[in-house]
């Protein structure tokens, strides 16, 4: 199985800085770490590969400094990593994101398995996954909790949904994204660490994945940031409730009621 | 790209909402988007339109919360839900109808769906919205979302390009006293072949109540610290989540005695969590826990010592036992 | 094995040694580091103590960096941290490796975890009674798959509510504990009295905060320290040898560029 696992280097802290200009991130202002939710993506691709040998290759767009969570990936375990970065792509949204991330993935070629995590905790829009495959045209399964082979084509998908869960058997090729809890991701050793120190991480650029440029970056965004607020600030009075247990039940309840909580 | 001009832009009218459909019953969801899009076309002067597809749809007149057009394509093939299927009908249908605006529940199907049907029209979209308004003038939609754990609003438009799309989060916009006087009429569409080139199948279906739980974040958490005093004390902060529908939660010190599995810890060495409520119990607040749940919208301590950090920095604090006032409270919920 | 009282009747500090974080963007610097660090404890006949992911912060592993590093070990001078954020399978090769390296000083501690820090479960090392892994059925485990291969130690935290902290020391114990470190103290304290007077016979070794930055502690005990608070280190740790003459002394965050020299001549 040829695998691709789309990752993302997003801020480690929630207090990243955003540009005026852009109004996207400024991603130099905080630490950036690997988004926590593609960990199991990565551990779904490389256990998939050890249990039915393959291939796995991780996939990110970002700026040059991403290539570091292309090498987490490399230390835990995939076998190699692909970096989309040049200026066309910046300012990208969702669109244009899965656009160039799907236009790559047709590049690296015989792709069987496309494999993202369920959201990425920065936008949180849960959008790129479900994108690719429609640029691809392939068939998609969102929030996965399990992932079997049936055959060397077809796979069976454990997908959540708010009231249970189904399973959809899907002809590959085809792109899924995974929930925490699919697995146990691995922590990377120290050997792995030391071997991705050395890997040479390929940087592709549009004229590498036959993109065209009119659908990248923020030209090729469909939708603007026009404005961001901070969210309304937490009042500092506490209300106090004493007295009988029923009646601080009841208090409670009425305190819900005037908020049009319960 | 394909942008559209301003003459172009005048083709597009009227406000969609994909229903959200589950085993032939319109979901709450769909009354919530009704509700939002009704006011966004009254700003506009323009039409609600309801788009159906299922299969045995219970009640597909929608106009009661201001629908005034049914889009339905009702149809065993939707029984289940297929991504591919749906996102070809409806791109299929907006082309034909060409809509202004859609709206769609940032529920798993929505968040599925919705990008597919984005990206086939080369249409903006926008995740997971708390607010919604409209330029009256030009028809562009003002889409407010959070985003970075909720530590900044950002305002969104897709003034080039039409319909503007965007999924709203469930249980945000209020559901609309539904005026029975309101009539509409209905559409009913159907399958075409092409819709189902290259879709998936399901194979089999499964209910379970904790899904809900494990997919979404909660939006009340029942936590319980040291105060709670073993599984006991938990299994009541249990009991009160089952019947609100939440999570239960867990200070470090409770977890590391063995009352509760690790995945419950909140706290900096634990989960952070951003919920509508957080009822913290017998948890004395330790700042190390504090940070994991201080951006909760509002916090409620319960202990019988009213000067705990945690009893400090609530909004509603509880002086008394949790044993004697957990039960009070199921008891309370119980008779509404 | 050796005896956990050789420590403090032969005078041999135990010497926190952080290991590399698993971001660290200059990693061969941070390794080369660690080395020296660990070499110069071990050549001053102290025994070197290295943490696992303290405060859930990702970060390598002693026994494979000891391994990768191929650094020396003598038994009673080199002591791991294993907390119970593994794996099943990382935890068996941690303690496999720690057999083969001969390191036998484990300090088994609940230990921090982080989202990304699997978790082991009841279910992992065959117990039934709890719902979470704690350093109990850990200590356990370790006794019951390693008979006689190590020295184990548990933490003691005398800012958590006595009546708790000493019911759960009581487990430990009964666990297999055999020595018990405490978490930092900077002056007597009444619970550490009272740890000391009821297990006489398991030694005690107090931790000695060595930074100067004494609000850095806030984190571990809970409360709040101001920034601005005057502490001078090696002045505490000669008080704590007076007022502690019986128990060891475990240093943490030892400033190895001007401090570690100074620290030689304390224990007399």
């Amino acid at each position: 199985m040829k695998i691709v696992v789309c990752i993302k280097q997003v801020p480690a802290s929630n207090d990243a800085k955003i540009d005026p200009e852009t109004k996207r991130i400024i991603r130099d202002a905080v630490k950036s770490i690997l988004n926590p939710f593609d960990n199991y993506a990565l551990e779904e691709g490389v256990g998939l590969r050890e249990k039915f040998g393959g291939e796995v290759i991780a996939l990110t767009m970002g700026p040059p400094a991403a290539e570091a969570v292309i090498k987490e990936a490399i230390a835990l375990g995939v076998d190699s990593g692909i970096l989309l970065s040049d200026r066309a792509f910046g300012g990208s949204d969702t669109w244009a994101t899965s656009y160039a991330l799907a236009k790559a993935i047709e590049k690296i070629g015989n792709v069987d398995l496309v494999i993202c995590g369920k959201q990425a905790i920065d936008g949180d829009t849960a959008q790129v996954g479900p994108g690719i495959a429609a640029h691809l045209n392939w068939q998609q399964a969102t929030y996965l909790m399990e992932i079997k082979r049936k055959d060397e084509k077809v796979i069976l998908a454990k997908r959540l949904h708010e009231s249970g869960y189904d399973i959809c058997e899907m002809t590959l090729p085809a792109v899924v994204t995974v929930v925490k809890g699919i697995n146990t991701p691995r922590v990377p050793t120290l050997k792995g660490r030391l071997t991705s120190l050395n890997a040479e991480i390929p940087v592709w650029k549009p004229s590498d994945i036959d993109a065209n440029v009119d659908q990248l970056g923020l030209n090729g965004s469909p939708t603007r940031v026009v404005r961001t607020d901070p969210p309304a600030p937490r009042l500092s009075s506490t209300i106090k409730i004493e007295g009988s247990a029923q009646h601080c039940a009841k208090e409670l309840v009425r305190q819900l009621r005037l908020r049009s909580i319960v | 790209m394909i942008t559209k001009t301003e003459i172009e832009k005048m083709n597009f009218r009227n406000v969609w909402v994909i229903a959200e459909v589950e085993g032939g019953i319109v979901q709450p969801v769909t009354f919530e988007l009704l509700g939002s899009a009704r006011e966004l076309a009254d700003k506009r002067g323009s039409e609600v339109w309801a788009i159906l597809l299922g299969y045995k749809i219970q009640d597909i007149q929608l106009f009661a919360y201001g629908a005034d057009v049914c889009v339905v394509i009702d149809d065993h093939r939707l029984t289940h839900f297929i991504d591919e299927l749906e996102a070809k009908i409806l791109s299929r249908l907006i082309e034909k109808y060409l809509p202004e605006i859609i709206l769609c529940g940032a529920t798993s199907r929505g968040r599925a769906l919705i990008p597919r049907v984005a990206v086939a029209t080369y249409c903006g979209l926008t995740a997971d919205c708390t607010q919604l308004d409209i330029d009256p003038n030009n028809g562009d939609l003002l889409q407010t979302r959070p985003a970075f754990g909720g530590n900044i609003l950002a305002t969104i438009r897709s003034s080039n390009h039409r319909p503007q799309i965007a999924s709203v989060r469930p249980r945000v916009m209020k559901i609309p006293q539904p005026n029975n006087d309101r009539d509409g009429i209905i559409i009913f569409e159907s399958i075409l072949p092409s819709d189902e080139l290259n879709s998936k199948k399901v194979v089999d279906v499964y209910h379970d109540a904790q899904s809900a739980i494990n997919l979404a974040d909660a939006e009340i958490i029942i936590a319980g610290g040291r105060g709670t005093h073993g599984k006991a004390g938990f299994e009541l902060l249990r009991q009160l989540a089952q019947k609100v529908g939440g999570a239960v939660g867990a200070s470090r010190a409770a977890v590391d005695s063995g009352w509760i599995p690790y995945t419950h810890q909140v706290g900096q060495t634990g989960q952070t969590v951003q919920t509508k409520i957080y009822i913290a119990c017998g948890i004395s607040g330790q700042i190390q826990h504090l940070v994991g749940m201080q951006s909760c919208d509002l916090i409620i301590a319960i202990d019988k010592n009213p000067d705990t950090p945690m009893m400090q920095m609530a909004d509603i604090a509880i002086v008394g036992d949790m044993f004697e006032i957990l039960p009070e409270l199921i008891n309370e919920i119980n008779l509404r | 094995m050796h005896d956990p009282r050789d420590h403090i009747v032969n005078k041999i500090y135990h010497v926190e040694v952080l290991p590399p974080k698993q971001d660290s963007t200059k990693l061969l610097i941070d390794l080369d580091l660690f080395k020296e660090k660990y070499l110069r404890v071990l050549n001053s006949g102290y025994c070197v103590c290295i943490t696992d992911n303290a405060m859930g912060i990702m970060a390598f592993q002693g026994h494979e960096i000891i391994e990768e590093m191929s650094l020396y070990v003598h038994p009673n001078q080199v002591m791991i941290h294993l907390n119970t954020f593994h794996t099943k399978a990382d935890l068996d090769n941690i303690l496999e490796s720690c057999k083969n390296l001969k390191i036998e000083s484990l300090l088994v501690i609940t230990g921090d975890g982080s989202d990304r820090l699997p978790k082991l479960q009841p279910a992992d090392i065959g117990e039934s009674d709890v719902e979470s892994v704690t350093s109990v059925e850990l200590l356990r485990y370790i006794r019951r798959s390693y008979p006689n291969t190590f020295v184990l130690g548990v933490a003691f935290n005398p800012y958590e509510p006595p009546e708790h902290e000493f019911a759960k020391m009581k487990r430990k114990i009964a666990a297999g504990a055999s020595f018990i470190i405490t978490q930092p103290i900077i002056e007597r304290n009444a619970q550490v009295d009272q740890l000391i007077n009821e297990y006489p016979t398991i030694p005690v070794t107090v931790e000695a905060w060595m930074s100067k930055k004494l609000s850095l502690l806030s984190d571990a005990i809970g409360y709040e320290i101001p920034a601005d608070t005057e502490y001078d280190p090696i002045e505490t740790l000669k008080m704590l040898h007076e007022v502690y003459p019986q128990c060891g002394v475990y240093l943490s965050l030892v400033g190895f560029k001007t401090q570690y020299d100074l620290i030689k001549d304390v224990w007399k």
